[in-house]
């Protein structure tokens, strides 16, 4: 819907003090990694966040290893201290999720909360458009949505 | 970390009573969510997110001032609080209680809303009112006068269960998200969302059918699905029989409402509208949600009194997934109207023109004769303050100068008061016009009780302390009641909440143990043991003999429309970042970063035929003053209406000041303009 809930969750959570208290008056503000896309075409927001893609062309292209993909749960993370800044990451993400951290000038990504149980941006989604799943379960839910639209359509005929 | 602690509380924003925890810690307070509260189920929408940031904001008062030939004074509490008790006993010797007005905020607790028209009542003053004045005052008689309670029927959990969910004049998937979270679940269930509004907003995207009305055209469109649903047998004939009274009336009023006049009035297609009252009434279970596009009009009180017809008609109320829901804006809103902060009623929704239920507040209260008749709303309030009848205002937390319709007359108008006092969190606009200012405490700040919009209410406890030498809202009063001589003898607000429960029936059963478990407690709650009541009229309804009102109403076109000069048509409303008049938002570092100015939505053939380019200045006139905004060339927009939401300074200097003649609300949604580009300016 646009109201950038998870925007504003996702910068105080990665935030060094992780309060809006301290984030708005850290010295380089607390950055998003969840971005609210309005697409003026259709007039409709779109929540754009690191898909943690099965074979991150981010991580085969990093040259310093700064980007790392887990064997088993496949997040790709992205670590300060060996980022160089040259943005080879930015230019071969298919999906703009790569950003930039101007004052530390390294890469900025989505490592989806470690600190918590699950990402930020989800526990703040007002109205559940964000949801963190395994692929199996998302699948099999919205399966189950589509199966009921196709369903209530053969109904809904009998309606009108 | 040893120290640390959670502390819940309500979010402050908006009515939906969303819970979320104040995690304190060494760092600073930081919120947690609360995962497992009724309505919100720990989401939070942006503001929500970002409302720690007021609590610590260098712009908070910390001490009451005064105001001096050269600026703001600081003073003590005690020179504070004696100069308005002096100048409250000055203008009651000179003037009489009627020179005097109080103006109560919908952001105080239940207790100390109670209090301060407590004081005011019993100074002998009648006129007691709030910002409800200013969105939902319409829905407050029609709503009585139909079913005998002013208020949403349902929990908003309860839309999840739903089959229909007919939206009219609410954009709630930007200004109230976590309804959204049940509506979009109602639709996964397969339920049918049918959203009536002029703009293609946020929450039309969720619609399966949208009508794209015209402006105030709300009530033809209402009686035109109920035509359709009288011709074509879709009423629900044993309740209409068994517990409604009126219904020939508005059979012989709607027949008149075929769908192919009502199409010439709203301009949406007759197979719309026909659609629209077939799933509304077709639906085993179907709601209403209306809001500021239902009220703010010159005929509100009509179109609240359509949506309960169509609810009556059909039989979509006291079940679970059918009911009504007027959402309200402020965190205490519903709290502030069931305390009686409302010039036509004292506490318990007691009408301020029947003496006998009156008498038994006087006894409750052991006062002396209470007054009787309507007092002052706030919208008179300025007016009477021009024409010198009113001489003294006590103002708590309402920025009156912005949110008020016509705003610049109100302003001047102000000026003429002897002595206004404002009692604010921030330096607010109408806190700079007041001879003093007294700071007050944020809502973490103090404890009490707040009613969200679906009657719940909730204690909340007291996470921080305040800044500086601020107090709460309920000490003033406290304080200053004892100065004035009034046996105001409380120890806290535990205490007032118990006296609340014997002057207001519906509360009877709340204490603050009851009221601090998870998600509180919902009204009517008439003894202690009672569970709380989610859904209302599951049996009679509260209105004479049981049975509910059908109350017939014609269609009326806005006060305004397009003229030669004005040729266009201004409409106002909410934006997903901002609250009301954005004392609050208008202050928080991350909202206004993402929301930092005034913008008004103009359709590109209207932006064409005016000269104007997407990013413009544009200036904005109507016949009461102008304004300028930055120009957003959108289709969501049609031709000929702009929009401009309201939480800036600006837009309400433009609105109409046209009211509506019972609930005396103005007519913010209908304002006939003109824009232009600003030259030279970019």
């Amino acid at each position: 819907m646009g109201c950038r809930s998870c925007e504003i969750a996702c910068a105080v959570e990665h935030s060094r003090s992780k309060s809006l208290f301290g984030a708005v008056a850290e010295k380089s503000p607390p950055k998003k990694r969840i971005y609210v896309e309005f697409v003026p075409e259709c007039a409709i927001s779109v929540p754009m966040v690191c898909h943690h893609c099965e074979d991150a062309s981010c991580v085969s292209v990093c040259p310093t290893g700064a980007l790392r993909q887990d064997g088993i749960v496949r997040v790709v993370t992205h670590d300060i201290e060996a980022c160089i800044g040259c943005w080879t990451c930015t230019s071969v993400c298919s999906y703009g999720m790569i950003g930039r951290n101007r004052d530390l000038r390294v890469a900025i990504k989505c490592d989806w909360c470690p600190d918590r149980e699950g990402p930020a941006c989800v526990s703040a989604c007002p109205t559940g458009a964000l949801v963190y799943k395994e692929v199996d379960e998302f699948s099999g839910s919205k399966r189950a949505v589509a199966a009921l639209k196709l369903a209530q359509g053969v109904s809904a005929a009998e309606i009108r | 970390m040893a120290d640390e602690r959670l502390v819940p509380t309500v979010c402050p924003y908006c009515a939906l009573g969303c819970g979320l925890y104040i995690k304190i810690n060494e760092g600073g307070p930081m919120i947690e969510y609360m995962l497992d509260h009724p309505t919100n189920e720990g989401s939070l929408c942006a503001k929500g997110n970002a409302s720690l940031e007021i609590i610590n904001h260098p712009d908070r008062l910390r001490h009451p001032l005064k105001k001096t030939e050269t600026g703001w004074l600081r003073i003590s509490w005690d020179e504070a609080l004696a100069t308005v008790a002096g100048k409250i006993a000055e203008t009651l010797r000179d003037h009489g209680p009627d020179a005097l007005g109080f103006l109560g905020s919908a952001k105080s607790t239940n207790e100390e809303n109670y209090l301060f028209q407590k004081m005011a009542r019993t100074l002998g003053s009648k006129n007691v009112d709030c910002c409800a004045r200013r969105c939902h005052s319409p829905t407050i008689p029609a709503l009585k006068r139909a079913f005998g309670a002013s208020c949403m029927t349902n929990p908003i959990a309860d839309l999840a269960n739903s089959d229909c969910i007919f939206v009219i004049g609410s954009n709630f998937a930007e200004n109230h998200p976590i309804v959204a979270r049940w509506a979009l679940r109602a639709k996964d269930r397969g339920a049918k969302i049918v959203v009536a509004d002029p703009r293609i907003t946020p929450t039309a995207w969720l619609a399966d059918l949208h009508l794209r009305i015209k402006l105030g055209t709300d009530v033809a469109l209402l009686n035109g699905m109920m035509n359709v649903i009288i011709d074509e047998g879709l009423w629900d004939r044993k309740f209409v029989a068994d517990r409604t009274v009126g219904f020939e009336a508005l059979a012989d009023k709607v027949a008149g409402y075929t769908p192919d006049k009502v199409s010439g009035i709203i301009g949406a297609t007759p197979e719309a509208i026909v659609r629209a009252a077939r799933i509304y009434a077709g639906s085993d279970s179907s709601a209403i949600v209306y809001s500021m596009g239902i009220t703010q009009h010159s005929h509100g009180t009509n179109n609240v009194a359509a949506c309960a017809d169509l609810a009556l008609l059909t039989g979509q109320l006291g079940r679970s997934g059918a009911g009504l829901y007027p959402l309200r804006g402020q965190n205490n809103v519903q709290g502030a109207c069931d305390m009686g902060v409302l010039a036509d009623f004292y506490p318990g929704s007691v009408s301020v023109h029947d003496p006998i239920a009156v008498q038994l507040i006087e006894e409750a209260w052991g006062t002396g004769p209470l007054p009787i008749g309507m007092g002052m709303t706030a919208e008179m309030m300025p007016v009477a303050a021009a024409s010198g009848n009113l001489r003294f205002l006590y103002i708590i937390g309402e920025d009156l100068v912005n949110s008020d319709s016509s705003s610049s007359r109100g302003r001047r108008e102000l000026e003429s008061l002897d002595f206004m006092v404002v009692q604010d969190i921030f330096m607010t606009d109408t806190a700079e016009m007041a001879d003093l200012v007294l700071p007050a405490a944020a809502w973490a700040e103090k404890e009490g009780t707040f009613t969200s919009s679906e009657r719940r209410v909730q204690w909340s406890p007291k996470a921080l302390d305040p800044p500086g030498e601020v107090r709460s809202d309920l000490s003033t009063i406290l304080d200053l009641a004892r100065l004035l001589g009034l046996d105001f003898d409380y120890a806290g607000p535990e205490e007032v909440l118990a006296e609340i429960g014997r002057v207001v029936p519906s509360y009877a059963g709340i204490s603050m143990g009851r009221a601090g478990e998870r998600g509180g407690v919902i009204w009517p709650c008439p003894f202690p043991e009672h569970p709380g009541t989610p859904i209302l009229h599951q049996e009679g309804f509260s209105a004479p003999g049981g049975r509910a009102r059908i109350v017939p109403v014609d269609y009326l076109p806005p006060a305004e429309e397009a003229t030669l000069d004005y040729p266009l048509l201004l409409t106002t409303g909410r934006e997903a970042l901002h609250h009301n008049a954005g004392s609050m938002t208008r202050r928080s570092f991350s909202l206004m970063k993402r929301a930092p100015e005034l913008f008004v939505e103009v359709n590109p053939r209207d932006a064409d035929r005016w000269g104007i380019v997407d990013g413009d200045l544009v200036e904005v006139k109507t016949r009461r003053g102008e304004a300028w905004a930055r120009a957003r060339v959108t289709t969501r927009q049609e031709v000929g209406v702009i929009f401009m939401p309201f939480h800036f300074p600006e837009t309400n200097m433009l609105t109409s000041d046209v009211i509506d003649p019972e609930a005396r609300i103005p007519e913010f949604k209908v304002a006939a303009c003109r824009i232009g580009r600003m030259k030279g300016l970019i």
